[in-house]
C-alpha cells in the first residue's frame, strides 16, 4: 500500500539544469541566432513564475474560467466490471475547451502579454492545442496565428472553424508531410521573422528550452491537485498513477505531483498504433533511440541514418516523433514505466468508459484508460490506480463511428484485454 | 588600382537535383573561382536554412537519398577538386546517429577539410570539435549578432580557425544590408579566426560591400535557387549561370 510522504522536495524544482538538460535529454540545440531568443524567454519566465501577482492572476483564471480545480471521479461500473483494482480519474476533460491544454495555454498567453508582445503563434496537429491558445489569445486580447499541417486541416474542420470563430489565423502548412512536424517547423520560422512582438506557445512539453520546463510547470497543477484530492477521498496515496504520452503534457501535468512518492508506481501509456512496424506507430520511448528534433534531445523514432522516421496513431494528439525530455529522463532512471496501448486498445476503452461510465473519452486519453482497464484486471481488489482523463472525445466522434462502427462494438462488446 | 577578386564560399545541397547537375554547378563555382566549398548533406528539418535550401533538401530526401550517397558526393566533388578545401554543412541528429567520431571520420575519408553544423553549438557539442582535433579537420562554430559579449568570448576562446557569421537574425535566404549592426558585429569577432560571413548575400554589390570585413564571403540560397531555375535547361546552361553568378559576386567582370 502507498504511503502518503511529504511532497515538499521535489524532482520538479530540481529539474531540468541551467542548460534545460533534465540527464541527457533537452537543452536547447538551436543554431546560434536563435539562442538569445531563447534567452529572453527563459529569463522573462524564470522572473514571472515567481511573481505574485502573476501567481494570483493565473491562478484566478484557473478558477473563474477554466474551472479548476477539476474533480478526481471514481468509476465504480468500469472497476466492477473489470474486477480488480478500483479505477479513478483526474477528470481534465471537464476544463473549458475539453481537455488539458488550457492549461499551459493560458499560462503562455499570460505570459506573452506581459511581455508585451502582441500576437502568439502555435502549430497544432488534431486542433486541441491550437483552440485552447485561440481561447486564451481571445481572454487576453492577443491576436493568434496557428500552423496547421493541410492535411489535419482538411482532417479536423470543426476545429478550424472553432480557431477561426475565436478570430485566430489558421495558416495551413504544405511542406513536407504537411502534417504536425511539418507545422512546428513553419511555426518556428514564422515566430523567428518576428521574436520582438510575438510569443511562440509552444504545445506540449517538447522543444528547446525553456518550453519542457514552462509547460511542464503550468501543467503541474493537475498533479497537485489530484495528490490532494486523492488523499482526501481515500485517505491515501494511489497505488498506480497513469496518463497517455505522445508529447507528453498531460503526463507530466500528473505525474509531476508523484514523482517524490516513492511507493506511487508511475506508468505513461505510448500510441502503439497498428504494431511495432516502423512507421506503424508513434512509440517514441519504446521502439525509438535517442537523438534530436525541434531543438531538444530525446527518444526519436528515426532511421539509420538519423532521419526522423513517419509516425502514426489513431489519435493525432499522440502522433509526434519526439517526445518531452523529461519523460526520456524519467524512463532511464527508472522512475516512471512506460508501456504501449494499440489503437484497438484506445478504441476498446472509448466504447467501455462510454458505455459503463458515459464518459466519452478523448483517443489520446482512451489509450491509458485502456492500459488501466488491462492492469487492473491482474491487480487486487484493494489497489487503486488513477488516470488522467486528459480531454473529452467529442472531436473524435465522427471518426470512430466511421472506423469502428458501434454495430462491431455492440456484437462483442469486449473490455480490454 | 588592381582590386583582388572577393574571396567567396559558395553553398550546395548534395545531389540536388541530382548527382550530376549538382556536379556541373560545382564545376561552374570552381571555375568562377570560388575559395571554399560548402556542401550541405540534406536533413528534413534544416532549421537554419531558408525556404529555397529546404526544399533542396526535401526534393533530396524524397528520391531516398541517403548519408552515404552524401558522402559519395562529397568523395567524387574532392577528387575532381583537390584544392578547394571543402566543407560538410549539415544538422546535429545526421552525425549524433551516426556518432560524432564515425561521422567525422567518414568527413575525412570523403575529404571534407571542415565541419559546420549549425545546430550543435559551441558549448554544447557533443565532442565535435575534439573529433575534428582527432582527425585533422577544422570545426566551425556559428555566431550570430544576438550573442552576448560574454558567449561570444567563450567562443573566442575556443581559438577556431574559422567563424561563420550569420549576418541575419533569422533564417537564410533573404536580402542582407551591411549595415551598422552588422559591422559592430564583425568588429566583436575581432581579427583571431577567419571570418566566413553571409547569409542572403544575393548580389555583387552587397559582396562588395561586405568582403573588406570577413575573410570570405558566404553565399548559398542564390546557387540552389539558380540551380533549381536552370536544371530543366541542362548541366550546362547550370553551370555557365553558376559560373556567371560567381564573378558577379566576386566582381570580376
Amino acid at each position: 500500500m502507498a504511503k502518503t510522504t511529504n511532497n515538499t522536495t521535489s524532482l520538479n524544482t530540481q529539474q531540468p539544469d541551467e542548460q534545460g538538460f533534465f540527464g541527457a535529454y533537452g537543452g536547447a540545440f538551436l543554431p546560434p541566432q536563435l539562442v538569445k531568443i531563447m534567452q529572453d524567454i527563459t529569463e522573462a519566465y524564470n522572473k514571472i513564475k515567481v511573481d505574485p501577482e502573476f501567481i494570483a492572476e493565473l491562478d484566478h483564471l484557473n478558477q473563474t474560467y477554466t474551472g479548476r480545480p477539476s474533480p478526481v471521479y471514481y468509476a465504480k461500473r468500469l472497476s466492477e466490471a473489470v474486477g480488480g483494482a478500483q479505477i479513478y480519474f483526474k477528470r481534465e476533460d471537464l476544463n473549458h475547451t475539453g481537455a488539458h491544454k488550457i492549461n499551459h495555454c493560458l499560462g503562455e498567453a499570460l505570459l506573452a502579454k506581459k511581455m508585451g508582445k502582441k500576437k502568439v503563434i502555435a502549430e497544432t496537429g488534431a486542433g486541441q492545442h491550437g483552440v485552447a491558445l485561440a481561447t486564451a489569445a481571445a481572454l487576453l486580447g492577443l491576436e493568434c496565428d496557428i500552423y496547421m499541417g493541410e492535411i489535419d486541416v482538411a482532417k479536423q474542420n470543426p476545429n478550424v472553424r472553432r480557431m477561426q470563430v475565436l478570430g485566430a489565423k489558421v495558416i495551413p502548412v504544405t511542406r513536407g508531410t504537411k502534417t504536425l512536424k511539418d507545422a512546428v517547423d513553419a511555426a518556428f520560422e514564422a515566430y523567428l521573422a518576428d521574436p520582438v512582438t510575438t510569443m511562440y506557445a509552444i504545445g506540449s512539453v517538447v522543444g528547446p528550452h525553456p518550453f519542457p520546463m514552462m509547460v511542464r510547470d503550468f501543467q503541474s497543477v493537475v498533479g497537485r491537485e489530484a495528490r490532494e484530492q486523492f488523499i482526501a477521498m481515500t485517505g491515501k496515496l494511489p497505488d498506480h498513477v497513469m496518463a497517455c504520452v505522445g508529447g507528453g503534457s498531460n503526463a507530466i501535468g500528473l505525474f509531476s505531483g508523484f514523482l517524490d512518492d516513492a511507493d506511487v508506481k508511475i506508468i505513461g501509456v505510448e500510441p502503439g498504433g497498428r504494431g511495432p512496424a516502423n512507421g506503424d506507430n508513434a512509440a517514441t520511448m519504446t521502439y525509438g533511440t535517442p537523438g534530436k528534433i525541434h531543438g531538444f534531445a530525446c527518444y526519436l523514432l528515426q532511421d539509420a541514418a538519423g532521419e526522423p522516421l513517419p509516425v502514426y496513431s489513431i489519435a493525432s494528439g499522440l502522433d509526434y516523433p519526439g517526445v518531452g525530455p523529461q519523460h526520456c529522463y524519467l524512463k532511464d532512471i527508472k522512475r516512471v514505466e512506460y508501456v504501449v496501448a494499440t489503437d484497438r486498445d484506445a478504441l476498446t476503452a472509448f466504447y467501455n468508459l462510454s458505455r459503463l461510465e458515459g464518459l466519452i473519452p478523448a483517443l489520446e486519453s482512451a489509450h491509458a484508460v485502456g492500459y488501466a482497464i488491462r492492469l487492473a484486471a491482474k491487480l487486487p481488489k484493494d489497489s487503486t490506480i488513477l488516470v488522467n482523463l486528459s480531454g473529452r472525445g467529442d472531436k473524435d466522434m465522427d471518426y470512430v463511428l466511421e472506423h469502428y462502427p458501434l454495430e462491431a462494438y455492440e456484437s462483442q462488446p469486449m473490455l480490454v484485454k | 588600382m588592381m582590386r583582388m577578386p572577393i574571396r567567396l564560399m559558395a553553398h550546395l545541397v548534395a545531389g540536388y537535383p541530382t548527382d550530376a547537375i549538382a556536379l556541373a554547378a560545382a564545376k561552374g563555382l570552381v571555375e568562377g573561382g570560388v575559395a571554399y566549398l560548402e556542401i550541405q548533406l540534406p536533413f528534413s528539418d534544416p532549421s537554419a536554412d531558408g525556404k529555397a535550401i529546404q526544399s533542396a533538401c526535401a526534393h533530396t530526401l524524397a528520391r531516398n537519398y541517403k548519408l552515404s550517397d552524401g558522402f559519395g558526393f562529397i568523395t567524387r566533388l574532392h577528387a575532381a577538386y583537390p584544392s578547394v578545401p571543402l566543407f560538410i554543412m549539415t544538422y546535429g541528429n545526421l552525425a549524433f546517429r551516426l556518432g560524432i567520431d564515425e561521422f567525422v571520420r567518414r568527413a575525412q575519408a570523403a575529404g571534407a577539410s571542415g565541419l559546420i553544423i549549425p545546430d550543435l553549438p559551441f558549448d554544447t557539442d557533443e565532442g565535435l570539435a575534439q573529433a575534428c582535433l582527432r582527425y585533422g579537420l577544422t570545426s566551425v562554430p556559428v555566431a550570430a549578432p544576438s550573442m552576448t559579449d560574454t558567449r561570444l568570448a567563450q567562443l573566442k576562446n575556443t581559438h577556431p580557425q574559422f567563424i561563420y557569421a550569420a549576418l541575419r537574425a533569422g533564417i537564410t535566404g533573404k536580402s542582407t544590408d551591411i549595415d551598422q549592426g552588422t559591422l559592430d558585429f564583425l568588429g566583436r569577432l575581432g581579427s583571431s579566426s577567419k571570418i566566413l560571413g553571409g547569409f542572403g548575400i544575393r548580389e555583387g554589390t552587397q559582396a562588395q560591400a561586405l568582403a573588406p570585413h570577413v575573410h570570405a564571403v558566404v553565399a548559398g540560397s542564390v546557387f540552389v535557387e539558380l540551380i533549381s531555375s536552370h536544371a530543366a535547361a541542362g548541366a550546362d546552361a547550370v553551370r555557365l549561370a553558376v559560373r556567371r553568378k560567381v564573378e558577379e559576386l566576386r566582381a570580376i567582370t
